[in-house]
């Protein structure tokens, strides 16, 4: 795919030739062509078991066709001050073979002209004289122009001083990154429109701060805005409520607090970059989870740049990331990598963190204070009000730190129904480590604080942990915090119905009496609603069919780990029946023919701007967003399942008319969406099954429709377009299509109307969640405080599981992951944190094989509510309820509640003494 | 400066001339290109960088990232390039991608290389079968997965075990 960003560069995006699996053979049987089952394998399983280059941390210059042999190496050096004015490197103690050949500064990139994508707002390097705006953030790019003496350098750099400082100024203050308020007073009934609430009457923000920088959430008698003074008013006078509560009402306040952790995806962060100065092409080869915005920064970073800076083209080469968990997406690395190949042209460099700078350098989770209130009606047991306060500490960039707090803000009430909430969230600028996107994304967070206070309301009240959460459980066609029903199942009582049902919860009572000597046995409850989706998300798909009945899918989105590829071939096949020959992703480079345009932002326009743009037939408001795996099956397989449903239509199914010999005026004709496939035959009642490769070579042979390429764009639900094709209109969730007859070349057809969603649906924190609960029993020894999770179970629902294997892989992932957040890993804020570039494995622990319960871990998957259920993201739900289900189940063998992370076996036997 | 031989994947490699503190991670996939063996943590904590060590009739696992290539002179070793001889895969690859045990596979070339020491430690010294998960929970915990949560891991290579149990248990 090529366009021309900012400045006039024009970028291409392109999946490495390189990563791609090397050849059909051994594409043919995995996933699963002639093999019975189908979902054995994954499309990468034999480059991942066989160490192929596949991930941006294996290539050097000799792996890339047309580049010089040699590859250079770059470090970035990073402060672990941001208290004291930085005075400039301190590099005297290099040895002279380990001396960098040129040497990047603020000083150097100030000349040239950059500009700093808003995203990540903030020097790119530290300018001498000035304090750091934030540990960690870069202050030199020093390049070297052999391994050996960059391998020296990062070495002696590691456990030497070597930048220096002067005066003591404290750290920076830079105002809050976003503050918002979510109110909602529901009506008298569940059907009334509600008294307020943010879809109907918008997103508000305070007007005032404090001093410190606080927001101030009181109305003012000058406040500013009126639209903040009326929600605000309604907020207040559900916090005058929890203060004042009616007779017969329990309410709680607690304050909850959890820590900074890393993503730890395995694979340090790393790039190649070639500036060929003659032709001024950019080469750079990433590992990233969002390849198109991550060319489109660098783009606008050089986009002014003095000419021997600025690039006239951008080719951006994707691979394989080894893991990402949301930590690669949006990471400023490949800002740097592209200034190491333009300050070194002609000649290839590699920036590649080593595990110490990834801990110093890499996106974190947010640490979250939380404080939260509650008010139950004793004698219904149903929630009647909530209130919550969540501080953030967004670390040095702003990065997703606003968008972050209004996911935490707007799911902070869960799978409840609650009929007044009031949420404020703060999203602060610290000097600590940019927080960003990781796995969980404010819902970890906030929901850990709500269903550990849940657990303590049951056992107040005392009511039944899941008598009390089917009493207050979101119905379907209730509303969330925002005011807007899902638009997806809500499967809440089933989940309660089987945490119910399952022995851990059951036996829990036996299994405490019966706890051996020294041991203390505690069972824990919880459930997650968690959201999925961005609000702009886009999916690429092209499926071609060729007369042999081979299948080749292509895909914009990344894989991450996440079987995105695997997921693809499933999808597609239930619609053209075979499991794909070839699958590629992170493929941008082959969907020219739909010649997408975009123009504003997805977020901010207005109803009348895109109503306007979309006159244009080849409009959208957005071409490609970032890969997560929790919308790999939702938006990842969208554009190809719906390309697969045309060459059905307008290709597949004509030619199997035609071999049956099927009139124009027999209605069967148009009983297309009747037949099914058995495998790769088509079944459809009273005519002879008839095979893929029989129907594909009849397609061919009649220049029917082979081949389909569209693209999607969902804002909290999909762009509707009709195109008009020979056998009639063709209507479907995507916005523009490109269809290929016979053997000819993809064509673009004009829409012949298209609805996008409403703009006002940036209103909506999401109308996408998937729901999942866990209980466990753990075992703790009084004499160390040592905890073992001695069975676990989980239940998730993820509509239709396109390859279950993966779905259970996941669940499991996320339930380790959940463990490591709520017992193991921390990282401290500020000069003691990772900033500080002392940090490693070994320090910072992770969840192994024997902290977790691998043959007692159970992970149920609801089957769809019909075959026709669309998937849902899942993979970040099912890491959320084991925190506090873990919390609860620490209270229930100790009588403690612990308000903060990780729970460690000291603070355990603090408590039990 | 030492002049560097060793087999790797039963090919020959060397004399060549190493820095004395040039790591083993760093000479296979810096020197040699073989980047199959993965560069996680450089603090011998993930054990993605291990790599199988064959003496004295016996194999083990050993950490690249923070051992000196030159502790490897003369020494015979295998990585993740070298097991699927003439193209087939062993039956452990085969079980990993049947049962899914990875999911992005940086940690897998770790992973396979000390589940084919395990499996090579059971066909010489078998044990009975009601040891077979905390054996081999034992023998993998030293390598660390962020996006599986080990189960597939593990069932890959009980999988192994049990589909040839006369070789590999009591």
């Amino acid at each position: 795919m090529k366009w021309s960003a900012a400045g006039g560069i024009v970028l291409s995006l392109s999946r490495f030739a390189g990563a791609q699996t090397p050849d059909f053979l051994e594409r043919e049987t995995l996933p699963g062509r002639g093999v019975p089952h189908p979902a054995v394998g994954r499309v990468d399983g034999v480059a991942k078991v066989t160490g192929a280059k596949l991930y941006a941390s294996d290539f050097r210059a000799v792996d890339l066709p047309g580049w010089p042999a040699q590859t250079h190496h770059a470090l970035l050096l990073r402060t672990p001050d941001a208290s004291h004015v930085y005075e400039g490197l301190a590099l005297d103690g290099l040895g002279a073979d380990a001396k960098p050949v040129v040497i990047v500064t603020a000083e150097d990139v100030a000349k040239i002209g950059l500009r700093v994508p808003s995203f990540y707002t903030g020097d790119l390097f530290c300018p001498v004289g000035t304090t750091p705006l934030y540990l960690g953030q870069p202050v030199a790019l020093l390049i070297f122009d052999r391994f050996d003496a960059y391998d020296r350098a990062r070495t002696f750099l590691r456990d030497n001083p070597h930048l220096k400082f002067g005066a003591e100024t404290g750290p920076l203050a830079r105002p809050n990154y976003g503050a918002f308020r979510f109110t909602r007073v529901a009506g008298a009934t569940p059907d009334a429109p509600d008294l307020y609430s943010p879809i109907q009457e918008g997103w508000i923000s305070p007007g005032f701060v404090e001093s410190s920088g606080r927001p101030v959430w009181q109305v003012l008698p000058d406040a500013k805005g009126a639209d903040y003074v009326k929600g605000a008013t309604y907020g207040t006078a559900i916090r005058d409520e929890l203060a004042k509560p009616a007779a017969g009402t329990l309410v709680l306040d607690r304050s909850f607090a959890t820590q900074s952790i890393d993503p730890m995806f395995l694979e340090p962060e790393a790039g190649l970059g070639f500036y060929e100065p003659g032709v001024k092409k950019l080469d750079l080869v990433l590992g990233v989870q969002s390849p198109f915005e991550a060319a489109e920064a660098i783009a606008y970073m050089l986009g002014e740049a003095m000419p021997d800076f600025k690039p006239a083209s951008i080719d951006g080469k994707f691979c394989y990331v080894g893991g990402g968990f949301g930590g690669r997406d949006h990471t400023p690395f490949p800002l740097y990598l592209a200034l190491a190949a333009l300050f070194f042209p002609g000649r290839p460099v590699r920036l590649a963190h080593d595990r110490y700078q990834q801990f110093q350098g890499g996106i974190k989770r947010h640490a979250f204070k939380m404080r939260s209130q509650i008010a139950v009606d004793r004698a219904s047991g149903t929630i009647a009000a909530f209130a919550a306060d969540h501080v953030l500490d967004g670390g040095g960039l702003m990065n997703y730190s606003v968008s972050v707090a209004v996911v935490a803000g707007t799911g902070a009430i869960g799978m409840y129904s609650v009929p007044k909430v009031d949420v404020t969230t703060v999203a602060e600028h610290t000097r600590g480590v940019t927080a960003g996107s990781m796995r969980g994304y404010g819902t970890v967070q906030c929901l850990t604080a709500l269903e550990t206070l849940v657990d303590e309301v049951c056992t107040t009240l005392p009511l039944d942990p899941i008598e009390f959460r089917r009493r207050n459980a979101l119905k379907v066609g209730g509303r969330t915090l925002t005011g807007n029903p899902y638009s997806v199942s809500v499967r809440a009582p089933e989940i309660l119905d089987k945490l119910d049902g399952h022995p851990i919860w059951r036996n829990r009572m036996a299994e405490k009496a019966k706890a051996r000597a020294g041991v203390l046995v505690g069972t824990g409850v919880a459930c997650a609603a968690k959201d999925y989706g961005t609000g702009a998300d886009c999916s690429l798909g092209t499926v071609e069919v060729d007369a042999e009945g081979r299948i080749s899918i292509h895909s914009d989105a990344v894989e991450m780990g996440n079987g995105i590829g695997t997921a693809l071939a499933n999808r597609v096949a239930g619609h053209i029946g075979g499991i794909a020959d070839q699958v590629t992703v992170a493929q941008v480079d082959v969907f020219d023919a739909l010649g997408l345009v975009k123009s504003g932002d997805p977020y901010s326009i207005t109803q009348a701007e895109q109503d306007k743009a979309a006159a244009n037939p080849r409009w959208v408001p957005e071409i490609s967003s970032a890969t997560s795996a929790s919308i790999g099956a939702h938006v990842g397989t969208q554009a190809a399942s719906e390309a697969a449903r045309v060459v059905f239509r307008f290709g597949l199914w004509p030619a199997a008319l035609a071999i049956w010999g099927i009139p124009a005026a027999d209605p069967r004709v148009n009983q297309w969406d009747q037949a099914f496939w058995q495998g790769e035959t088509l079944i459809f009642s009273g005519l002879p099954p008839l095979a893929l490769k029989a129907i594909a070579a009849k397609a061919h042979q009649q220049g029917g429709v082979t081949g389909a390429m569209t693209h999607a764009f969902s804002r909290w639900a999909w762009s509707e377009a009709t195109f008009a094709l020979p056998g009639g209109d063709w209507s479907a969730d995507i916005d523009a299509l490109a269809v290929r007859r016979g053997s000819g070349e993809f064509q673009v057809l004009d829409r012949k109307a298209v609805a996008f969603p409403p703009t006002d649906y940036n209103r909506i924190g999401t109308s996408f969640a998937s729901m999942c609960g866990t209980t466990v029993r753990v075992e703790i020894e009084r004499a160390t405080g040592k905890l073992t999770i001695a069975k676990a179970y989980s239940v998730v629902e993820c509509g239709q599981a396109l390859v279950p294997e993966i779905v259970l892989g996941q669940a499991q992932g996320g339930f380790a992951m959940g463990v490591g957040q709520a017992l193991l890993e921390d990282l401290p804020p500020f000069e003691e944190g990772p900033g500080n570039g002392q940090w490693n494995l070994g320090r910072y622990v992770v969840a192994r094989a024997s902290d977790l319960p691998l043959h007692d871990l159970e992970i149920e998957i609801l089957p769809p509510l019909s075959p026709r259920e669309p998937p849902k993201g899942m993979a970040e739900v099912v890491m959320i309820p084991v925190i506090p289900a873990l919390l609860n189940a620490i209270f229930d063998a100790t009588g403690h509640r612990f308000q903060s992370l990780p729970v460690t076996p000291q603070m355990i036997k603090g408590v039990i003494g | 400066m030492t002049a560097l031989s060793l087999t790797i994947n039963g090919r020959a490699i060397g004399p060549i001339e190493v820095r004395d503190d040039l790591s083993m991670n760093d000479f296979l996939r810096e020197v040699l290109g073989m980047t199959g063996t993965k560069f996680g943590c450089g603090a011998a904590q993930c054990l993605s960088c291990a790599v199988i060590v064959d003496e004295d009739g016996a194999s083990s696992t050993r950490p690249t990232c923070i051992a000196p290539a030159v502790d490897f002179n003369g020494l015979t070793i295998r990585t993740v390039e070298g097991h699927a001889a003439g193209g087939a895969l062993t039956p452990l690859q085969v079980s990993f991608i049947e049962h899914f045990a990875f999911q992005c596979g940086y940690c897998t070339p770790g992973f396979l290389n000390e589940g084919q020491v395990f499996l090579e430690r059971l066909a010489r010294d078998p044990i009975p079968r009601a040891e077979l998960e905390r054996t081999i929970t034992e023998a993998l915990d030293g390598h660390l997965c962020r996006c599986s949560g080990y189960v597939k891991y593990h069932e890959a290579v009980r999988a192994v075990v049990l589909a040839d149990a006369g070789r590999y248990l009591t």
